[in-house]
């Protein structure tokens, strides 16, 4: 089953356009829909998790119409919102029962086992009787996901889900998630770069509405192979590197600052070759060295 | 600085929302509608301006209770929206003082407020001067009277509820609690005031009410006189003071708590419940996060899924389940399915007593006090539909408020699973609050010690009848809410749907098929059962089902699922919607509405004729306009009505043939008959004993007009023979008539039968209304002095008529019975009257008959076969009545006296010639044994059969006072007589309470009297001071003496006056002072002991000195007093302590004192040790008794 989506556009009532011909096929496996805050990712989840509509285009999940067949894409759906809240007076268990029994698991037995096992996979078990009012952020998000797995989903739309997560529960929940991006298509929405390189097939980058590149991230990690040089300078050094240089990102390494710098061919003395990773897709894409932005306007820095 | 900041903000913020406009434009609108329609309707009525300061202020205190409950999140929001929106980390961290933030936050609210309530202010204006008003109702301009109302009522008012509603917010952290705030107040302001928790203390209920409802709405629209209620002003004093003081307390209170709790500190859950649940939690294991290397597989089973109906009706259960869980958990909840039912008990066992009696509770009796339509605003259940919005509100936002709205949006399912969920939820609250209802009535049976529950007829009211009603406004408030994608909109136009429906026929709205939910109600009594009330409740409720359908399906269409708020994005999604199956249900909804609302229509408006208010008024000033030339001239007079009546109770149906005997006792022949005949039944055709044409035959206005071809002379007489069917034609738009039923039929000849001559009261009487239709002023009564109005009299008639009816059942008709057969089935009753009548009745029931006699008299009680509690005081009062009145007044002029029951709820009589009628409320009095409580029926009875010897008098100023006051004298004469001056006093004491006729101090005098206290409290009080200072003998022989002047109808009409003469005839002249003061002007004692001490002087004698004070006040009719000089005989006595079962203690001294005005010492001289000592110690003249009692004091003993 695929996910296809046709130049799809949204625009807000305060003029602000979320969406620009959005065109993505996202096959089964992890998808990972990488973006800065507010560059769009929330409003394409809700339009795929049927809660908003687009002005324009039109989605395809296999042979369904997500906008105008919402009922059978709910049935096959898992959604867990960047943020959202619970009844603070009643316990997991109840709570995902009631879900359960939402999602059409018609039979107490069947519910009863499901809702065991995915409290047992969000290693929620053992709390299971508590009121949520009392669940930290973490366990809170963890409960998120079993009523998103609820239902066995095909299509699984996760928005932001490790931002509120330590180390270990991210690591854990990427897991899980990848579980389950076996035999569906799991969208997941983020700006943590790690969380994609980690673990999605597929990726897609976004900023301000539009998409900037779909590709694999190994594929595209590859394609920079050979264009990205860093130089290790002192903060002073930055802004007249800055007017030299195509830089895509800076980073701070114990007090030095690192630049990378996008070039096809050695920039000069004091740079080093470097091995590309995804992080400096991202950076180069959203500075419009590679992808659609370079499509559409040439090279933005000569070098 | 900050506070500035904190106030400006908080101000700024919601003066830029929509709500906060909404209110006021609201407002604006309903001030507006109310000075038009409703103030101006009194006004008419009573014709005050229409701008007056009392206008005003009404207008103010109803528009203050509708801010109250559209309004509260002004207040809410203040106090709670940083919680609410997860704001109050950063702003609690501020470096500011909770003064500082709650001051700033409160006083916003408060000047919100404030500006809000000035739209009623300013609606008022709109209305009094904008174009449409009649000029002659308008007073001048008068700033006062809008800065009164509005500093006196709405400001104090603002104060109030918005302390209380921010309390409530700050302290649950939610901005709606607000609204439960404004329930509360609403409900002390209603219920407690109105609702008589306190029957008879007014002055509790004024100082509880807080929002001055009782105050300006009962107690001024009672107590101030038409000029009053145009020219004063409301003034801070007396009971409105201490109210607004006491309030403005409580305010402070709330608030000085809300401070002190107030924490700038994290939330957690906790009540005192999840605080002793946490305490267990607290040991149970708390995983960790979670570690990599923990992760073994756990896999998922995969199970069955199904989507279809069955899955469907269990997740609406589910929802509904946890929906109802949601609000019975809840404080709100609690209240209603806890607190209401347990305050129910008190509140029934309260309403099983009238004026001091014990009240059988038969089950019908406590079902009234358990119900109340939809539509009744005064009722104290309005509190439920207003709780019902609130749980609406709660129950539609329940996810998104929690945060999971996107996920349960994207959960798989149609939008009707939510909508029939909550639904069936709150459905099933009322359900459990039934249950706990009918429980709380038994309880309350029971405590009295009543053994006769009558389950089944608890479950068929209040499941079978109320709980409709409830669920049909439920279902609205749902559907308002739900479409609705803001909270405080949702709940400020469900409130204004409640409004609409309970004031609907001020928007000019009055059909049944306009206003939601609406219909005839439904009645029971025990004598009637349903009788036929129900088909036409069923008819409108089905209905208003089939409209419930409909609006659920807009509901389902319009749900909010998922982020879109536009309306044309929610247009699609509708569209999207609406399936095959949605399409058919609405297809069906709006095919039951056609036919249902067809088949209503057509009985309401084809079978019967339906007219609006104004369509009435209209026919009434169009028979005016017609006929009135007619009113003066010469119409033969009715002598006798001979009648054949058929009732048959199951088929609801009557026909009556009757001839009456007219005499023509003008000074001129007549050449042409009059007949006004009645509307809603069928007067067939008329004929004559001669030769008459009928010129006018007008059944619109219900006046026909017959020439005779030979003129009646002077003397002659004539026949008329008419007949009259009375056949329902389905139903009417206010249900069924009530007149004929399978058991207690009851009308009158005024209900059907036709009268001679042109209809007085058929005449508008409002000088609005006459107004508007270009009609001449006229006084409501004739006045006093009218001459001609006494010479109108209509002699009594012969009556004689044959009654048939079902063979199982007893007709009654007033006369003897003559004789009594049976034939084809049917029974025959025929009575004949031995001295004139005047209006009569007639009665079908199966009626157990209690026979007794008196001398000559037959003593008759046809009453329902289970009311028999009553019988036997019933026969001793009626004979003591015929023993006291025959021999101090005059023979009784029939040979028997019946005392017939009808169906009906009122505790009261009503008395004709030879008949004595009541509802079954009276059966239902259950004076205690023992002698020391009032015999209150017993004194009903006198009062009743008292009217026997009421003289013919005019229907002039001072009518009321020559039928009851007079009446009331007799009655208390009979009292004492039979059953001992003490009892007298028990019943005086009784009469003296202001309930249910609180004391008028301004006012027409006696004489001219026409108000209820006048005529049923003042009048008799008058007329048993004058027997207690000239003597029972001489006021007795002054009646004795009017009895023989008017009572053979020879001479004029019987007025005031000429009792006033007689009394003078028999008053010496030291006392025509006192019959000035009681019957001339408007007199009143204050009479006050201050102090009384006793010394004792010797063996078997006790020295005491009494310091009293008096004063002697006289009231004009605009209310302006007067002192007058004091110098006259009062009672002065002293006491021993009362025996058992006494009233007031062993008189050792009572004697008149000369007393003059001011302050003064007594000294007389008791044989015992008194313990009281009093002026007027009686209360013969100064008739303020209970809380006000300062006539008499306790006794100082010294040494």
């Amino acid at each position: 089953m695929e996910l296809h989506i046709r130049d799809v556009s949204k625009t807000y009532p305060n003029g602000v356009q979320a969406l620009k011909d959005v065109t993505l096929t996202i096959p089964a496996g992890m998808y990972g829909l990488l973006g800065p805050n507010g560059a769009g990712k929330s409003t394409l989840m809700r339009i795929l998790a049927t809660l908003q509509e687009p002005d324009e285009g039109s989605i395809r999940l296999g042979d369904t119409d997500v906008l105008n067949q919402k009922g059978e894409v709910r049935k096959t759906l898992g959604y867990l919102p960047q943020e959202f809240g619970v009844y603070p007076k009643v316990s997991a268990e109840n709570l995902l029962n009631h879900f359960a029994l939402l999602k059409g698991i018609a039979e107490r037995r069947a519910r009863k086992e499901v809702v065991e096992a995915l409290l047992r996979q969000t290693n929620l078990w053992e709390v299971r009787k508590q009121k949520l009012g009392g669940y930290s952020g973490g366990m809170k998000q963890r409960f998120g996901v079993a009523v998103a797995l609820l239902g066995n989903p095909k299509l699984m739309i996760v928005d932001e889900p490790t931002a509120g997560l330590d180390p270990a529960e991210r690591v854990r929940f990427l897991n899980l998630l990848s579980e389950v991006g076996e035999n569906s298509v799991v969208l997941l929405s983020t700006h943590i770069v790690e969380d994609v390189s980690e673990l999605c097939t597929r990726m897609a980058i976004i900023d301000r509405g539009e998409i900037l590149l779909a590709a694999e991230p190994l594929g595209a990690v590859g394609d920079l192979r050979g264009r990205i040089w860093r130089r290790v300078i002192s903060k002073e050094e930055l802004p007249e590197l800055e007017r030299e240089h195509a830089v895509i990102s800076t980073k701070l390494l114990a007090g030095r600052t690192v630049a990378h710098v996008y070039s096809e061919t050695a920039p000069g003395p004091g740079f080093e070759p470097t091995e590309p990773d995804l992080e400096d897709v991202y950076s180069s894409t959203m500075a419009g060295h590679i992808g659609r932005r370079l499509e559409q306007s040439g090279p933005a820095v000569a070098s | 600085m900050k506070f500035r900041e904190i106030f400006r903000f908080e101000f700024a913020y919601q003066v830029r929302r929509v709500w906060t406009w909404l209110f006021f434009a609201v407002l604006i609108a309903i001030a507006f509608l109310m000075t038009r329609d409703g103030t101006l309707a009194e006004a008419l009525r009573d014709d005050f301006f229409l701008n007056s300061p009392f206008a005003i202020a009404k207008t103010t205190v109803t528009c203050s209770l509708i801010w109250l409950l559209v309004a509260p999140v002004v207040a809410g929001e203040a106090a709670a929206r940083d919680v609410a929106t997860g704001m109050h980390p950063l702003t609690y961290t501020a470096p500011i003082s909770k003064a500082e933030y709650l001051g700033g936050r409160f006083l916003a609210a408060l000047a919100l407020n404030a500006l809000i309530l000035l739209a009623v202010q300013a609606g008022i204006l709109l209305a009094v001067y904008s174009p449409g008003v009649d000029v002659e109702i308008l007073g001048p301009f008068r700033p006062g009277a809008y800065l009164t109302a509005y500093g006196f009522i709405a400001l104090p008012n603002a104060f109030v509820a918005t302390a209380i509603q921010f309390s409530l917010a700050a302290r649950s952290g939610r901005p709606m609690a607000s609204f439960l705030g404004s329930v509360l107040l609403f409900f002390m302001a209603y219920v407690v005031s109105i609702f008589l928790l306190f029957q008879g203390r007014q002055d509790v209920a004024n100082l509880l009410d807080p929002i001055g409802v009782h105050f300006i709405l009962s107690d001024l629209s009672h107590l101030w006189t038409t000029i009053e209620k145009s020219w004063r002003l409301i003034e801070l004093e007396g009971t409105v003071l201490r109210n607004r003081l006491l309030w403005l307390g409580i305010a402070l209170g709330a608030l000085a708590v809300t401070y002190l709790r107030f924490r700038f500190a994290h939330r957690t859950e906790s009540t005192w419940w999840t605080r002793r649940s946490r305490r267990r939690d607290a040991h149970s294991p708390m995983p960790a996060g979670i570690g990599v290397t923990a992760s073994t597989p756990i896999s998922v089973p995969q199970v069955p899924r199904t989507f279809g109906f069955a899955i469907h009706a269990r997740q609406t259960l589910a929802i509904a389940w946890t929906s109802f869980r949601t609000i019975a958990t809840s404080w709100a909840g609690l209240a209603l399915l806890a607190a209401i039912p347990l305050m129910t008990v008190p509140v029934v066992l309260d309403q099983m007593e009238l004026n001091g009696v014990p009240l059988v509770p038969r089950t019908a009796r406590v079902i009234e006090e358990l119900t109340a339509p939809l539509s009744a605003e005064l009722s104290r259940w309005v509190i439920i539909p207003l709780l019902l919005v609130f749980f609406a509100g709660e129950l539609v936002w329940r996810e998104r408020e929690a945060g999971l709205g996107e996920i349960t949006d994207a959960m798989p399912g149609s939008e009707w699973v939510p909508f029939l969920g909550k639904f069936l939820g709150l459905g099933l609250v009322l359900v459990v609050f039934m249950a706990l209802l009918t429980t709380a009535g038994i309880l309350a049976q029971v405590i009295l010690g009543y053994q006769e529950f009558e389950i089944g007829l608890y479950l068929k009211i209040l499941f079978g009848l109320q709980l409709p009603e409830y669920l049909l406004f439920a279902l609205l408030a749902l559907v308002v809410h739900g479409p609705v994608d803001q909270k405080y909109i949702g709940h400020l136009v469900a409130i204004i749907a409640y409004v609409f429906i309970t004031l609907a026929s001020m928007f000019g709205i009055e059909h049944n098929l306009l206003i939601y939910g609406a219909g005839p109600e439904w009645s029971y009594t025990e004598m009637r059962s349903f009788g036929p009330s129900l088909g036409p409740w069923l008819w409108f409720k089905l209905y208003w089902a089939a409209w419930a359908l409909l609006l659920a399906v807009v509901a389902r269409l319009l749900w909010v699922r998922g982020r879109e708020r536009g309306p044309g994005v929610r247009l699609r999604l509708a569209r999207h919607r609406f399936t095959r199956p949605t399409a058919w249900t609405a297809a069906a909804a709006v095919g039951l509405i056609l036919t249902l609302g067809g088949f209503i229509f057509y009985n309401t408006n084809v079978l019967n004729e339906y007219l609006t208010a104004s369509d009435i008024t209209e026919r009434r000033a169009e028979y005016e306009r017609r006929y009135r030339r007619y009113a003066g001239i010469p119409q033969p007079r009715l002598t006798g009505t001979n009648l054949h009546v058929e009732i048959h109770p199951e088929r609801r149906e009557a026909e009556i043939r009757g001839t009456y005997r007219l005499v023509n006792s003008s000074g001129v022949a007549i050449d042409s008959i009059h007949l006004a005949t009645v509307p809603d039944v069928e007067t067939g055709a008329v004929a004559f004993d001669r030769p008459a044409e009928p010129v006018i035959l007008d059944e619109d206005l219900h006046h026909r007009i017959y020439t005779l071809e030979r003129p009646l002379q002077p003397g002659d007489s004539l026949r008329l023979d008419f007949q009259v069917r009375v056949e329902p034609h389905g139903f009417r738009e206010s249900g069924v008539d009530a007149s004929v039923v399978a058991n207690g039929a009851f009308f009158t000849n005024r209900d059907w039968l036709p009268a001679i001559g042109y209809q007085r009261d058929r005449e508008l009487t409002s000088p609005a209304d006459r107004r508007a239709h270009g009609l001449a002023p006229r006084p409501l009564i004739a006045s006093l002095y009218d001459v001609e109005a006494r010479k109108d009299r209509g002699d009594g008639i012969a009556f004689e008529a044959v009654v048939g009816t079902d063979e199982n059942q007893v007709a009654v008709a007033p006369g003897a019975l003559r004789g009594t057969w049976t034939e084809g089935g049917r029974r025959y009753f025929r009575y004949s009257t031995d001295a004139p009548i005047g209006e009569y009745a007639f009665f079908s029931a199966d009626y157990a008959v209690h026979e007794a006699r008196w001398n000559d008299v037959a003593i008759r009680i046809y009453h329902h076969p289970g009311h028999t509690a009553n019988l036997d005081r019933m026969v001793r009062s009626v004979r003591a009545s015929l023993d006291y009145y025959t021999e101090q007044f005059s023979p009784y002029p029939y040979s028997h006296i019946s005392l017939v029951e009808h169906p009906g709820h009122g505790t009261g009589m009503h008395a004709d010639p030879s008949m004595i009628t009541y509802e079954e409320g009276f059966s239902d009095w259950t004076p205690e044994d023992d002698p020391g409580s009032l015999d209150l029926p017993f004194a009903v009875v006198a009062h009743e059969m008292a009217h026997q010897w009421t003289v013919p008098y005019a229907h002039v100023e001072g009518a009321p006072v020559m039928s009851e006051s007079i009446a009331w004298y007799y009655g208390m004469k009979v009292v004492e007589n039979a059953r001992g001056r003490e009892h007298l006093r028990r019943l005086l004491s009784f009469m003296r309470q202001p309930h249910p006729y609180p004391q008028i101090r301004r006012g027409e005098p006696l004489l001219r009297g026409l108000d209820p206290y006048l005529s049923y409290r003042k009048g008799p009080f008058a007329l048993y001071a004058l027997s207690e200072y000239i003597g029972e003998e001489r006021v007795n022989g002054a009646l004795r003496r009017l009895i023989e002047v008017h009572g053979s109808g020879e001479a004029p009409l019987a007025t005031t006056l000429d009792l006033y003469r007689e009394l003078q005839a028999v008053t010496p002249k030291s006392l025509q002072y006192l019959l000035h003061d009681l019957f001339e002007v408007n007199t009143y004692w204050e009479l006050e002991m201050e102090r009384a001490t006793a010394e004792q002087t010797g063996e078997g004698a006790w020295q005491v000195t009494l310091d009293v004070r008096a004063r002697k006040v006289v009231a004009d009719p605009a209310g302006v007093e007067t002192e007058v000089p004091i110098d006259e005989w009062v009672e002065v006595g002293v006491f021993a302590p009362a025996g058992e079962g006494e009233e007031l203690s062993e008189p050792l001294y009572v004697q008149k004192h000369r007393i003059r005005s001011g302050q003064q010492t007594i000294t007389v001289t008791a044989p015992r040790k008194p313990v009281g000592a009093g002026i007027d110690p009686y209360h013969v003249l100064d008739w303020e008794e209970g809380e006000d009692d300062d006539n008499i004091e306790g006794v100082e003993i010294e040494r």
